[in-house]
């Protein structure tokens, strides 16, 4: 284990926003913590590497890298590749200078720093645009320069905070593959997402966490086959609601102001409900159930805030 | 805990930066910030002190011909070249600062390399330090060319250029994280750095004040490093230098302490 987190707790002005969360991660392999919003996986990925302080507590384990972040989160931090959710890179520095302010900030010699930087522009396919101010960039080639940050100190543990959110699909694509070349290398990653297509691509173990809590984990295909039915029925009108028995015939019925939901193992029964709405078919869609029904069935289809 | 400890792989990092070393990396990074518009950022520190002489010279100068036995030009710039130091590293570890941490969010993710809340304030305090010893040094280099100073005088300057910019950075800090919103720094800055310009001994001396007065006036940081400077532009000294130091060196390192403990457990949650 890379990563071992027992009993997280965090509690911000009598808030639990940690509340018990525990996580053990395996070298080279990735990790998705899922959650809505404010269900604590930014907190326990700040916790990582010192910039939330745990709740006191005796029975709270943490070691990162061997390390415990409470004590020893400089080891830790040279050690690590952080990309927060924000970019936060100095606008009005191009893209070198950017880099070179990290270089230094992680103490690496100036004259290995120079062949770091050129290698990470090149990774992330930055090099023509070395010299070129922030401002003037994309929002994909400041979130990729934000990942060539990360990178300078060839950490062995990278955390990601929702890397991909915003960006065009070429972009999570190219940076996906980044991030699969970088697992081959041995890298761990942890990432948090609100994008179950991120976490069911790339992560090797997902962790669901809701109000601080782990509730479930697993490998993302197995907690699919294993926690959901395999097809569902979607509706996207809710009048069409009335068609549904709840709960009948092994098939189980979700429903929501967006519309609703109907799960079965059995692709045969959800065809059959289709048929008898054959004058409204166009907003019925059968599909495979992915990982995103398993997350609103645990999560709940309600707002969290 | 021992348990946890040996079940997870030990990694030992080739090289972590010290103390020091990380605040100097947080010092380079506002350097190559500030030094991006050099051109823009140096223009203020040397065009204040030309407009005072302007403003002072061409015109209040010619009606007070001498100001505590000094021509009066002279005696205010050399009170300049301490206040340019204290407005510049007041104003960085304010609104700088604050900026730094509540909009750019720039300290979120530099804490995220080996840098310590502690060591990344340290730099702050360094690099507004060295902000005021630039704006010292610039006004003295107007000293220099206007003939107003003698070339090779108060060298000492840029040194206490420094120390003040320290106490007034340091201060800023603790009054940094006390502000709720960017607009309540306007609160220090007229209600405690204007009035310390007119009555710390920048524009006049201050045995002319009422004894009430100069009570006040021996509280106010900038006082002491004013008083140093006079001391060695005229070389006259007196004892009570040593008072002047102390009084310094314990303001710093108070303030200092204060302010980036605050600042630490508004980073560090």
């Amino acid at each position: 284990m890379i990563v071992s987190i027992n009993n997280l707790h965090k509690t911000f002005k009598g808030f639990k926003a940690v509340d018990g969360i525990d996580f053990e991660v395996e070298q080279g392999k990735c990790y998705g913590l899922l959650g809505p919003n404010g269900a604590g996986k930014s907190t326990s990925m700040y916790c990582l590497y010192g910039l939330v302080k745990p709740d006191h507590r005796s029975d709270t384990h943490m070691s990162v890298m061997g390390y415990d972040p409470r004590k020893r989160e400089i080891e830790i931090k040279s050690l690590t590749g952080i990309v927060p959710q924000e970019n936060n890179l100095d606008r009005e520095l191009n893209v070198r200078e950017n880099l070179q302010i990290y270089a230094r900030l992680h103490a690496i010699p100036p004259n290995i720093a120079k062949d770091r930087i050129d290698e990470q522009l090149e990774f992330m396919e930055l090099t023509e645009k070395a010299n070129v101010p922030v401002q003037a960039l994309s929002g994909g080639m400041q979130r990729r320069l934000a990942f060539a940050r990360a990178l300078l100190n060839k950490p062995k543990l990278l955390l990601l905070d929702e890397p991909t959110t915003g960006l065009d699909p070429q972009v999570r694509q190219v940076l996906w593959a980044k991030l699969r070349n970088l697992m081959k290398e041995n890298v761990t990653i942890i990432l948090t997402t609100h994008y179950m297509e991120e976490a069911y691509r790339l992560a090797d173990h997902v962790y669901i966490v809701n109000n601080g809590k782990n509730v479930i984990d697993g490998r993302p295909q197995s907690l699919v086959q294993e926690n959901i039915e395999s097809f569902v029925l979607e509706l996207k009108d809710p009048e069409l609601m009335k068609h549904f028995e709840q709960d009948s015939d092994g098939i189980r019925v979700e429903s929501a102001d967006e519309g609703g939901y109907a799960y079965s193992n059995d692709i045969s029964q959800l065809q059959k409900i289709s048929e008898k709405m054959t004058t409204e078919r166009h907003s019925v869609i059968i599909r495979q159930s992915n990982l995103e029904d398993l997350f609103l069935k645990i999560t709940g289809r309600g707002l969290n805030e | 805990m021992s348990n946890q400890s040996s079940k997870t792989l030990q990694s030992s990092p080739t090289h972590t930066p010290r103390f020091l070393q990380q605040s100097i990396g947080v010092w380079s990074r506002h350097f190559k910030v500030y030094s991006k518009n050099l051109i823009s950022n140096m223009l203020p520190p040397l065009l204040e002190p030309f407009i005072f002489l302007a403003g002072i010279g061409l015109g209040l100068g010619r009606y007070i011909d001498k100001m505590d036995g000094v021509p009066y030009v002279r005696f205010l710039l050399t009170g300049l070249l301490v206040s340019a130091s204290m407005f510049t590293s007041a104003f960085e570890c304010t609104y700088g600062t604050f900026i730094r941490m509540k909009f750019d969010k720039v300290y979120h993710v530099m804490l995220g390399s080996p840098i310590s809340a502690t060591s990344l304030m340290t730099g702050e305090l360094l690099w507004a330090s060295t902000k005021g010893l630039v704006f010292t040094l610039s006004v003295l280099f107007v000293g220099y060319i206007s003939g107003i100073f003698v070339l090779g005088e108060a060298l000492i300057a840029p040194i206490l250029g420094f120390l003040n910019a320290l106490m007034f950075a340091s201060m800023g800090l603790v009054i940094t994280s006390l502000v709720k919103s960017i607009n309540h720094f306007t609160f220090f800055f007229t209600g405690l750095l204007s009035p310390m310009f007119f009555f710390a001994g920048v524009v006049f001396p201050l045995q002319e004040l009422p004894e009430s007065l100069q009570i006040i006036s021996e509280i106010m940081p900038l006082t002491h490093p004013i008083r140093i400077v006079r001391m060695f532009m005229e070389q006259s000294f007196s004892i009570i230098i040593l008072w002047d130091f102390l009084y310094i060196i314990v303001f710093s390192l108070i303030m200092s302490f204060i302010g980036i403990r605050r600042i630490k457990n508004i980073l560090i949650i």
